[in-house]
């Protein structure tokens, strides 16, 4: 691996200095950055180790939500008794996610900021619109993979598992920025390539993660998760549908959220409106998932499968309910 | 812990790792920069410990050894583990975090040791298939492996031994889907998974 420098800064300010610096990059437990330097196609001189820095890694609750610190373990989170009493879906999403060894060690800042998985822009020979160059391969090479909604400018979807549950618990993303810390809430963190085609989430130059959090009154009546991909283990979805039913109790505030299809995750309010509770919200539901889509050569099989998994959602979260 | 081996000022200790908890070795000159740090630290004054790119003089705690080696701070701890310090239980296969060949257990948890820096796991209790049993003297798992006909090529054994040893530890009475899901970061090519399965409820039946 090319060598590079470590700098461990004791405190916000420093680390936003010492990343300032050319060629710099942050590293939290290095599980992206470390095989994207492998690949050669990171290549910093300096990493700035944010674990260095104090108070990043706890979770608090409180009566507002659950506050969890960017660089909690994702084995920490699905296994935090209050987490799993009051969030289970976002349990449910970790323990999809990657292995028991990469839980045990991805923190959930690293996890959102992660970079996608196109293979052409994980491939050195490549330039693209999202390394800084122009165009997309996907679009006209193999697309098995890739998103079938707003695909025109990067056809790369958004690899983190949590995205979409963050966006279906309008989780409050908490910013260390230079002027002092600043809050998104999810569906503001995550962006799309027509934003900002370099970049997945709105962290400006120097910003870094610190916390999210989950708030109370998005706890959900009932929940699931469903998603599909080609491996039990070690496999980023294919497609996945999180459903949480009567947020904070309030009947009929449902959150339909899509994963892996798009460059952010993609609420669909036209969904969440069709589970109404009729005998026929199954069928009207997942029979509009494609409703938008611009599937590629490859990958149309996707609306399909996204139908399936929200008819799938929805038996089981209304199950659960009754159960 | 990590110090500049090539700087005879800073040579046994450097200050921030000492305080995470590296310990023994520290030097009379270190422990004499500690509150220096802090205060600095707390005042907002930049001080940065800064590691490289050159080679550092890194001490980690392997099966309960000390192992001090001289590596660049971008050194994965599957890299120190092999090449620095003669650790060769943890094998370098996908060197991605995707075969769990390289697993090693950090203060007790299953990592992939190519997928995080040797420094990182400073002051960490490391357990490779090295520190789980020796050739004269097997663990109850690695014997069952043996009896269960639990491999073939054998090169994701040490991984497979690693993570099965962290499962039973902490759930001695896994059901088949927990083994499975326990293993799930674990390939092995030869497709041995069953044997691997039978030799977990071997040793379970066995109680702890």
């Amino acid at each position: 691996m090319r060598p590079f420098k470590v700098i461990r800064p004791v405190n916000e300010k420093e680390a936003m200095e010492q990343v300032s610096e050319d060629n710099a990059s942050y590293m939290a437990a290095g599980t992206d950055l470390l095989n994207r330097i492998k690949e050669h196609v990171a290549s910093p001189d300096s990493v700035v180790d944010l674990k260095s820095l104090p108070g990043m890694n706890t979770i608090e609750v409180t009566d507002q939500g659950i506050w969890i610190g960017a660089l909690v373990r994702l084995s920490a989170v699905s296994s935090h008794a209050d987490v799993l009493s009051r969030f289970p879906a976002v349990c449910e999403t970790i323990i999809h996610a990657a292995t028991p060894q990469i839980r045990n060690m991805a923190t959930v800042g690293g996890n959102l900021c992660q970079k996608p998985r196109c293979w052409y822009l994980r491939h050195e020979g490549y330039s693209c619109v999202k390394n800084g160059g122009t165009g997309c391969w996907a679009r006209d090479g193999e697309n098995e993979f890739h998103g079938i909604f707003d695909n025109q400018i990067c056809s790369a979807t958004q690899p983190s598992n949590l995205a979409p549950v963050f966006v279906a618990h309008e989780a409050v993303i908490e910013i260390a920025s230079k002027d002092g810390v600043r809050e998104l809430t999810a569906d503001q963190f995550f962006i799309g390539p027509a934003s900002d085609p370099l970049r997945e989430v709105s962290l400006e130059e120097g910003e870094f993660v610190r916390r999210v959090m989950l708030p109370e009154s998005t706890r959900a009546g009932s929940w699931a998760y469903e998603e599909a991909r080609e491996k039990q283990s070690f496999d980023w979805a294919q497609a996945s549908v999180t459903l949480l039913l009567d947020r904070g109790g309030r009947k009929g505030d449902h959150r339909v959220v899509l994963g892996a299809v798009s460059p952010a995750p993609l609420r669909r309010s036209d969904i969440e409106k069709k589970i109404d509770g009729s005998d026929d919200e199954i069928a009207e539901a997942s029979g509009i998932a494609g409703a938008g889509a611009t599937p590629l050569s490859e990958n149309g099989y996707k609306i399909p499968m996204l139908k399936g998994l929200i008819g799938k959602a929805i038996r089981s979260a209304r199950s659960r309910k009754e159960g | 812990m990590v110090s500049k081996n090539k700087n005879p000022e800073k040579d046994g200790v450097s200050r921030r790792s000492f305080l995470q908890g590296a310990g023994a070795a520290a030097a009379a000159a270190g422990v004499a920069r500690i509150p220096e740090t802090v205060i600095a630290g707390q005042n907002g004054v930049a001080t940065p410990e800064v590691l490289g790119p050159e080679a550092e003089s890194i001490l980690l705690k392997v099966n309960g050894a000390d192992k001090k080696a001289s590596a660049p701070p971008s050194t994965t701890l599957l890299d120190f583990l092999r090449n620095d310090v003669g650790v060769t239980g943890p094998k370098r296969v996908c060197d991605r975090g995707s075969c769990g060949a390289c697993t090693v257990l950090l203060d007790g948890q299953v990592v992939d040791s190519c997928s995080m820096l040797a420094i990182d796991a400073v002051g960490k209790e490391i357990t490779t298939v090295e520190g789980i049993g020796t050739p004269d003297n097997l663990s109850r798992l690695q014997k069952a492996f043996i009896e269960k006909d639990a491999l073939q090529c054998g090169f994701c054994t040490p991984g497979m031994v690693v993570s099965c040893t962290a499962l039973l530890e902490e759930n001695p009475k896994p059901s088949r889907n927990q083994i499975r899901e326990g293993l799930s970061g674990n390939l092995c090519r030869c497709g041995t998974y069953q044997n691997i399965i039978e030799a977990v409820e071997h040793v379970s039946r066995k109680g702890g």
